[in-house]
């Protein structure tokens, strides 16, 4: 672009794990000024391209050279020093401490007696003033923030040592609209400072707004680098999944003009479903083999609604009838017991269990429902294993293999799988996609529509309203903690027309009788 | 050929970063340190007129029974991220049950069998109230078992009336002191408990429950897991296998010594799990890890005495051994050794390349 | 049915407090009575200090003073037990004893060291202390009234001189300790190694300690006796439970207690003179719990302001023989 020399420079980087060659001849270029998007599936490896540069990973082979010398970093606090600085996919922040704390922490301001809180809290205002962030208050505890400023808190501490490199990986994954054009703010005016920034993220949108250039990787091997201005959408996705395009577009377009009728009793009714601060009493119907949307912002209500339908949190007023019966479904165990699923937004915390196997993540609900003293056999369970591995495309197919070193988009598709092992009547999807990449998003895409032609009824809630439009026959419309209107989709419904809904502030509450 | 070097490397690295192996090295070397005191000290006799078994090596087994029950039950609580305080005044209310009952009575078998029942009731009851403050009222662990620690030693001197007490059953005593076929009851009891609260928790799915539990309590109540009535299972459990190790030690002498009995033990127990490669903060444990690391225990108990470690100096001796076991355990340490070994060896080529 | 009655009692006992009902007993302090001092007539608070369960002995020892100090003779004591034996928790009883302003405080240290600053602060408030059995260290006369005990060092050098007399051919010993640092077992170390080191034929094995515990001893007999061989024939055990559990370990090892191996304990606890009867323990030396009545005198002349020796010791019986336990056995009170 400019004329001048790359401040990072990557050339054949190899790294094997054992059995999985991570990265195959991978180069790597990124300039002062400039945006670079790292683009791939999951698994592609663009998380490992990132641990070698920092030097959480040992490469096997390959150079890496920093502002034109050849480096090998010990770890993220070496590279932090040589002016690489990385905020990661998850958030890694201390949850008692305070912002002020978290985004000072190993940066204190000393004092001759000790740490000088003062000067140390308007270092930490000011770089969240760059941000845009000034409005936070710095004495309040992490914990009490929602996820999308959490990751915003984790930026600003990254920026603290004005670093002349900074690595977003996925950062937006969990910010709405708003954050992330507030962010992007951010890294312009870094860019224009000569700050060189490297990006990773799934929504194509972001990619094509933000970044100057894109490198694009597949199955750890190196596929190309290319300005982004010379390179469409369809070509982009092509080149990151090695497939046709088309196969994937046809999905939800069909699934939207065969829309399906409920017909008969309701599987599930609920009249003034609501709990205290958390939901306003609600009513809803689902039908079988029908998908029902919740759509809304971050903070809608469409969690806290899903959770009451669960049990995961109790409700305090309303109605439940299961398949015509009333039901109390006050905890997860009953609402399994009654056929029901729910898949949390929370996939690190309320998702997968870490240290536990591939196998034993995907099995845990049916044997939960079952009881520990029924336990499945190990051939029972390594048939489930397989079965469901093999039907979501789960890569690696290793069921022995600890969840954590799954990629997002296989650790979802193993908590789907865990979920479709208990054969529910209704299954309560909160953000199956959140922060996949394309062809998993499809391939989970493709198996909730699958589930509702075999009977199934499905929530999906999704902050990707266009996500949301392609798969329901029914959508809600939330906002504020309760329901806006609830649509009955078709080919006239887009996802403008559920902002507009949005927008109009519930002016429109017939919406479903247009 | 160097695909099979490699995976006997990888094996070895496995059994070396299994922490259990460190255990089992720690019990070969303080065996080897007492042959070397004195060359007869493995030997097993065999006594034709009693037809039992005895040497040293038969000593260490049946001390380390009593040790053995609590450290299983320790371990499945530790799986869960809790940790039971109480283990060693629960041992002691057992045993004074058991004397106060046995005093009163005759020495009939139905008797002992009678009054091993009610103190393995009680013992599990009161490992029933840790389960119901840890679960249903949401104390954390160590405040909750805290509790029962206290209280239960200030129940055993309520039993007791502060006495040490003393009964005749020779029954009850054989549960201690018996032998079949040579080998003594005590730790052919424990042995068969061990094993079915291992078949127990691993021949069902009660053993992962707990592990996700450990691991992570909001997604496991996510999945289905119930936390609360396994919770309540745990602390039972580790009741009753303290109570079963109170009962074997008062057994063996047939007395409660009621500030004595079980007093500190729960730190032996907490030891031998963790010497055994249960991690403290919950999620995957080791029954037969907690094995090795109660059979080191008592083996360390015995070498003190058995090398006649002056009294003053034995808590010192026991340190030590404990922090060089764990050093060694300790991943960060073995990488440093590796490392400069590998230096060496490195310099060594560079010396012999000059 | 006694037995059916105790089983009632001993679940009714766990199961209440098993649901928390412990019912504290105690504890009525009577405040009316505080303050006017002087008066020869009104009642006298003593508060004592004491160990607590920790034994047949102690539990006799303490029992005897809460009988000797009844209402009846014009006391009102304030018993206040140790909790598992915590110097601590001695330490805070002693001070509200102090800051309620008894008239006398009895003192059972459970350990020596340490009680410089309270003992001042009784001392400040004019509140006299009498120690009860247990020693203080540094044992500085000044801080306290005058010590009443049976005398350690007189106890063991008795059993030591016993050991002589019995086996003037020589033999090997081995010594059974109470917790290493306690100063009642370096008084009873001091008499035992003053006589027998002067015995050039009683060689000494070695020394552990078993904590007091019957089950320990055993444990630790047991693996001492095969380290050598069973070449054992004395043991002297500081207190009587752990006589009892090297007996048992004796036994078990195939050999005969009072002929293979003779043991010899301080305290002359019941348990202890039936085995003495019975010929598994040898020689037993009386550490007299039963001082109560020598202690109520001393408390009245301290209160009276008359002079008392600083030391007053309580005489002790030894039996050596298994008819002299069991004639002593019938008026045993502990």
């Amino acid at each position: 672009m400019t004329g001048a020399p790359p401040i990072v420079e990557m050339t054949g980087i190899s790294i094997s794990f054992p059995g999985v060659k991570a990265l195959d001849a991978v180069d790597f270029r990124l300039f002062p000024g400039e945006v670079h998007t790292l683009m791939g599936e999951n698994g592609a490896g663009k998380s490992t391209l990132i641990k070698a540069l920092t030097g959480v990973y040992k490469i096997d082979e390959g150079q890496i050279l920093v502002a034109g010398e050849e480096r090998r970093f010990g770890g993220t606090a070496d590279a932090q020093a040589a002016g690489i600085a990385t905020v990661y996919q998850e958030v890694n922040l201390c949850a008692n401490l305070s912002i002020g704390e978290n985004v000072m922490l190993g940066h204190e301001v000393r004092g001759p007696f000790g740490i000088n809180w003062k000067a140390t809290h308007r270092a930490a205002a000011e770089v969240l003033a760059t941000l845009g962030l000034e409005q936070l208050d710095l004495r309040r505890p992490l914990a009490t923030l929602s996820l999308a400023i959490q990751q915003l808190v984790a930026i600003s501490r990254a920026m603290v040592t004005r670093p002349k490199v900074l690595i977003l990986d996925e950062p937006t994954s969990s910010l709405d609209a708003n954050e992330v054009a507030n962010l992007f703010t951010v890294i312009r005016k870094l860019r224009d400072q000569g700050v060189a920034i490297l990006f990773v993220t799934h929504f194509l949108d972001q990619v094509y707004a933000i970044s100057d250039r894109i490198t694009v990787l597949r199955n750890g091997g190196f596929v190309g680098e290319y300005p982004t201005r010379e390179l469409d959408r369809t070509t982009l996705i092509s080149k990151m999944i090695g497939k046709d395009f088309a196969t994937l577009r046809s999905l939800g377009s069909e699934r939207q003009s065969h829309h399906y009728e409920p017909r008969g009793e309701p599987l599930l009714k609920a009249e003034d479903l609501g709990r205290k601060g958390s939901s306003e009493p609600t009513d809803l119907e689902l039908h079988q083999g029908e998908v029902l949307g919740l759509a809304g912002l971050l903070g809608s209500g469409r969690t806290e609604l899903a959770r009451l339908l669960y049990g995961a949190d109790r409700p305090d007023s309303g109605t439940v009838w299961l398949r015509g019966r009333k039901t109390d479904i006050h905890t997860p165990t009953a609402a399994l017991a009654h056929r029901i699923a729910f898949s949390s937004e929370n996939r690190r915390d309320e998702g997968i269990i870490r240290d536990l196997s591939v196998r034993e993540n995907l099995v845990l609900a049916v044997q939960a429902k079952r009881g520990w003293f029924r336990p499945l056999s190990r051939k029972e369970q390594d048939a489930l294993t397989r079965k469901y591995l093999t039907e979501l495309n789960v890569r690696p197919a290793d069921p022995e293999r600890p969840i954590k070193f799954l990629s997002g988009g296989n650790q979802q598709k193993v908590l789907l799988g865990r979920w479709l092992a208990t054969e529910p009547d209704l299954l309560i999807l909160d953000e199956p996609t959140r922060g996949i990449d394309v062809g998993a998003k499809a391939e989970i895409q493709a198996a909730v529509a699958a589930l509702a032609a075999k009977g199934v009824a499905v929530v999906f809630i999704s902050s990707e309203l266009e996500e949301v439009v392609r798969l329901s026959d029914r959508i809600i419309v939330m906002k504020d903690h309760r329901k806006l209107a609830e649509l009955e989709n078709g080919p006239h419904v887009t996802a403008e027309t559920i902002v507009a809904v949005i927008a109009d502030e519930g002016d429109d509450e017939e919406g479903d009788s247009e | 050929m160097s695909d099979l070097a490699a995976r006997l490397a990888a094996g070895r690295g496995a059994i070396v970063r299994n922490q259990a192996f460190w255990g089992v090295i720690a019990i070969a070397a303080l065996l080897a340190i007492n042959v070397v005191a004195d060359p007869g000290y493995l030997s097993v006799g065999y006594n034709g007129e009693t037809g039992r078994l005895s040497g040293n090596l038969i000593d260490i087994l049946r001390a380390a029974a009593p040790i053995l029950m609590i450290a299983v039950g320790m371990c499945l609580v530790v799986a869960t991220g809790g940790i039971d305080l109480s283990v060693g005044s629960i041992m002691v209310v057992a045993g004074a049950v058991s004397m106060e009952l046995l005093r009163g009575m005759d020495g009939s078998a139905g008797n002992a069998a009678l009054t091993l029942a009610i103190a393995l009731g009680i013992a599990t009851a009161l490992g029933a109230v840790n389960g119901f403050l840890v679960s249903v009222v949401g104390l954390q662990p160590f405040i909750s078992t805290l509790v029962m620690m206290l209280a239960g030693r200030g129940i055993a001197k309520v039993i007791t009336g502060g006495q040490n007490t003393t009964a005749d059953n020779d029954s009850f005593a054989w549960l201690a002191n018996g032998y079949v076929v040579g080998v003594p009851v005590v730790f052919l009891l424990a042995i068969a408990i061990v094993a079915l609260v291992w078949l127990l928790v691993r021949r069902s799915a009660l053993g992962l429950m707990l592990e996700a539990i450990g691991m992570d309590s909001r997604a496991s109540r996510l999945a289905g897991v119930k936390r609360r009535s396994l919770q309540l299972t745990v602390y039972s459990v580790s009741g009753l296998l303290a109570g079963i190790a109170g009962v074997f030690a008062t057994a063996s002498v047939m007395t409660v010594d009621v500030s004595r009995t079980g007093y500190q033990l729960e730190l032996d127990a907490i030891l031998a799990v963790v010497i055994g490669g249960t991690s403290l903060a919950g999620g995957k444990f080791s029954i037969g890890g907690a094995v090795i690391g109660g059979l080191l225990i008592a083996t360390l108990d015995k070498t003190v005495v058995f090398l006649g470690i002056p009294a003053s100096a034995t808590p010192a001796f026991k340190a030590i051994v404990i922090v060089v076991l764990c050093l060694l355990q300790s991943e960060r340490v073995r990488s440093l050794f590796r490392h400069r070994r590998a230096l060496r060896a490195q310099s060594q080529k560079e010396a012999v390349a000059a | 049915m006694r037995s059916t009655a105790r089983v009632a009692r001993a679940f009714a006992v766990a199961g209440a407090l098993t649901l928390g009902l412990a019912a504290c007993g105690g504890g009525d302090d009577d405040t009316s009575t505080s303050g006017g001092d002087g008066g020869g007539d009104d009642v006298v608070t003593v508060g004592f200090v004491a160990v607590g369960p920790e034994g047949g002995w102690r539990q006799a020892n303490e029992a005897n003073v809460q009988d000797t100090f009844t209402e009846e003779a014009g006391f009102e004591l304030k018993y206040a037990p140790a909790t598992n034996l915590d110097q601590r928790s001695q330490i805070d009883a002693f001070t509200s004893f102090v800051d309620e302003g008894v008239d006398v405080i009895l003192l059972s240290a459970t350990e020596g060291a340490g009680w410089e600053d309270s003992l001042r602060r009784a001392q400040e408030a004019e509140i006299p202390v009498i120690l009860v059995d247990r020693g203080i260290e540094p044992d500085d006369t000044d801080l306290y009234v005058t010590r009443i005990a049976p005398d350690n060092y007189e106890v063991s050098t008795s059993v030591a001189e016993w050991a002589v007399s019995a086996f003037p051919d020589g033999a090997n010993y081995f010594v059974l300790e109470g917790p290493a640092g306690v100063s009642v077992v370096n008084e009873r170390n001091k008499g035992w190694d003053d006589t027998v080191g002067s015995a050039a034929n009683l060689v000494k094995i070695g020394a552990q300690t078993a904590n007091w515990s019957t089950e320990e001893a055993k444990s630790v007999f047991e693996t001492v006796l095969r380290a050598n061989n069973n070449d054992i024939q004395i043991v002297f055990a500081q207190n009587d439970e752990m006589g009892l559990g090297a007996a048992i370990a004796v036994e078990e090892a195939g050999l005969t207690p009072g002929v293979d191996v003779q043991i010899a304990t301080i305290d002359g606890t019941k348990p202890a003179l039936e085995a003495l009867s019975e010929g598994r323990l040898s020689f037993v030396a009386e550490y007299n719990p039963l001082f109560g009545e020598t202690l109520l005198e001393v408390v009245d002349k301290v209160l009276n302001g008359e002079e008392v020796e600083p030391y007053i010791i309580v005489p002790s019986e030894t039996f050596d023989s298994p008819e002299a336990a069991t004639a002593a056995l019938p008026s045993r009170k502990y």
